[in-house]
């Protein structure tokens, strides 16, 4: 347990608020791809930095992943990746709505990891009063042998990771992937501010 | 990055020093000498504003192109995909962006690097912003940042990387692939064959009396022969099998997709080949031969290395018997050539 540790209840409030952000996120793209789409309530787990590399170093078929940077007032930034498995990359482009042959892989999978961290992150800036800016996404190179690298190599030094595990059910397939929301030190600090504000308004 | 909801925002309004009036000359004046291009579009696509920028880039006339639809005026944009784009802006009040990575540029510019570059038009990155005006999503700002230096930089690199990958595959003396990669090629083709089933076969050759040369004409003489016969074997070769130079005057080529009788017919013809050139050294006629060794990939060998070591075993009773003729690895179908 160090200061960057969230509280159970810090934790509990951060859930809730990732809970109704990511549901709202999901609506409004349900609306924007003109179908259903079933969200399963995402789990959140924050690791440190050490978990995280070895978690996802674990995982197989990782195939690609999207890199993000976010900043918001406050001092809340960070960078989030998108994590995607073999399997989940064929389908983005019916998912958004596009032919197939009207823009490459790559760029399907930017796309959609945009929309994703973008709608979850202006809804959560938005209930802790906060506001986003964000940088280009970037599409990881080689990642597949050495996403562990990727990280240790981030232009930040971050101590705690939220992995929200997203599930989205959009009529005839289910889509999924992780999504990694890397916090540097002084974020954190920031964060655990904003959600004692908030516990104390309840 | 240019943050335009910064300059714009409220708030920024409210703690200025300035006169909303002043602010307004200010705000105008960044986006007319900024060095990004800014187009503004209202919710039905038709351009409400743009920049400086945007006018000495491209040779539309400013009253012409306020009120016109995005793709009338500029009709090079991929009209469905970019709707699409700048409907996700404006329902998710999301930014959406677009990298020279993926789209070199959407926007055809010229741009004032013409001799350096592959294309003719500026490479960009464009951010498309949603802008709201009363709480409400009214506009998209589309920024079009020039990277073509960055693109420039990018693909020199890349095609530097390229052929440095290329110089390490390559032995430097003669131009077939190097030892390292030959290996690396027979390590996959191995794996393949395995895997699928199919046949595989290899040829190791040896250049007879090879020292000798060196010691009587020198290793010049002994240099021009080495690229004279990879180039001889090469002109022999199908374009799948893999040449490479194994060591000192040892020579190896991997046949994929190949039996033991293709391998020798294949062999028989280098060998005789190279028996029948007569090459020239500073006005002598020299004349060279080479022993090879041929094996077929069977059920037997659980590595690749083994496949070699037949081959390899087959060329020294090549030598053995004479030199100037092909051995295979399986004894009874031994075939000598004079």
């Amino acid at each position: 347990m160090n200061e960057f540790h969230l509280t159970e209840d810090q934790q509990d409030c951060l859930q809730e608020l990732i809970n109704i952000a990511m549901g709202q996120a999901s609506d409004q793209l349900a609306r924007y791809l003109n179908t259903f789409v079933y969200l399963k309530v995402p789990s959140i787990e924050s690791v440190d930095a050490k978990d995280l590399m070895q978690t996802l170093s674990q995982q197989k078929n990782t195939m690609a992943v999207v890199s993000q940077g976010f900043f918001g007032y406050e001092g809340i930034r960070g960078e989030a990746l998108l994590v995607y498995q073999e399997e989940d990359s064929g389908r983005i482009a019916d998912l958004l709505g596009y032919e197939p042959d009207e823009l490459s892989q790559d760029e399907q999978l930017i796309d959609i990891s945009s929309i994703l961290t973008t709608t979850f992150l202006n809804v959560f800036a938005r209930q802790i009063d906060n506001q986003m800016s964000y940088n280009a996404p970037k599409l990881l190179p080689n990642v597949k042998d050495n996403l562990s690298e990727h990280l240790q190599q981030m232009p930040f030094s971050w101590d705690l990771a939220l992995k929200v595990n997203i599930n989205y059910q959009v009529t005839d397939y289910s889509f999924n992937c992780n999504m990694v929301l890397l916090i540097p030190e002084t974020a954190i600090i920031n964060i655990k501010n904003v959600l004692d504000r908030i516990l104390a308004e309840f | 990055m240019l943050d335009i909801n910064a300059l714009i925002s409220p708030d920024n309004k409210n703690t200025s020093a300035l006169s909303e009036q002043a602010l307004t000359q200010v705000n105008n004046q960044i986006a007319n000498q900024l060095n990004t291009g800014i187009l503004v579009l209202d919710a039905e696509y038709n351009i409400v504003m743009w920049n400086r920028f945007l006018q000495v880039h491209t040779d539309k006339v400013a009253n012409n192109i306020i009120g016109q639809s995005i793709f009338s005026a500029f009709p090079e944009l991929p009209e469905r995909w970019l709707s699409r784009k700048l409907d996700s802006v404006l329902q998710l009040n999301t930014p959406s962006f677009c990298s020279w990575q993926q789209r070199h540029h959407l926007f055809e510019l010229p741009h004032t690097r013409p001799i350096t570059t592959d294309s003719e038009f500026m490479a960009q990155n464009c951010t498309f912003l949603p802008i709201e005006t009363d709480g409400v999503v009214k506009n998209i700002c589309i920024l079009i940042e020039d990277v073509t230096d960055v693109c420039h930089y990018q693909t020199q690199l890349q095609k530097t990387l390229d052929e440095l990958a290329n110089i390490s595959r390559i032995d430097g003396l003669t131009q077939v692939y190097n030892r390292r990669h030959w290996q690396e090629s027979l390590e996959q083709e191995y794996a393949k064959a395995q895997r699928h089933d199919k046949k595989l076969s290899l040829i190791m050759l040896d250049l007879d009396y090879f020292k000798l040369l060196n010691d009587n004409y020198g290793h010049q003489c002994g240099d021009m022969v080495l690229i004279e016969v990879s180039a001889l074997i090469s002109s022999l070769l199908r374009v799948e099998d893999i040449f490479g130079r194994y060591g000192g005057e040892e020579f190896a080529i991997i046949l994929p997709e190949t039996a033991l009788k293709g391998a020798m017919e294949l062999a028989q013809r280098i060998c005789s080949s190279i028996a029948a050139k007569v090459l020239t050294y500073k006005d002598h006629d020299i004349k060279v031969t080479v022993s090879l060794g041929v094996a077929q990939l069977s059920a037997e060998e659980s590595n690749y290395e083994a496949l070699i070591t037949q081959s390899d075993s087959a060329l020294y009773q090549a030598k053995g018997q004479g030199r100037n003729q092909v051995c295979c690895a399986d004894l009874s179908a031994n075939m000598i050539i004079d």
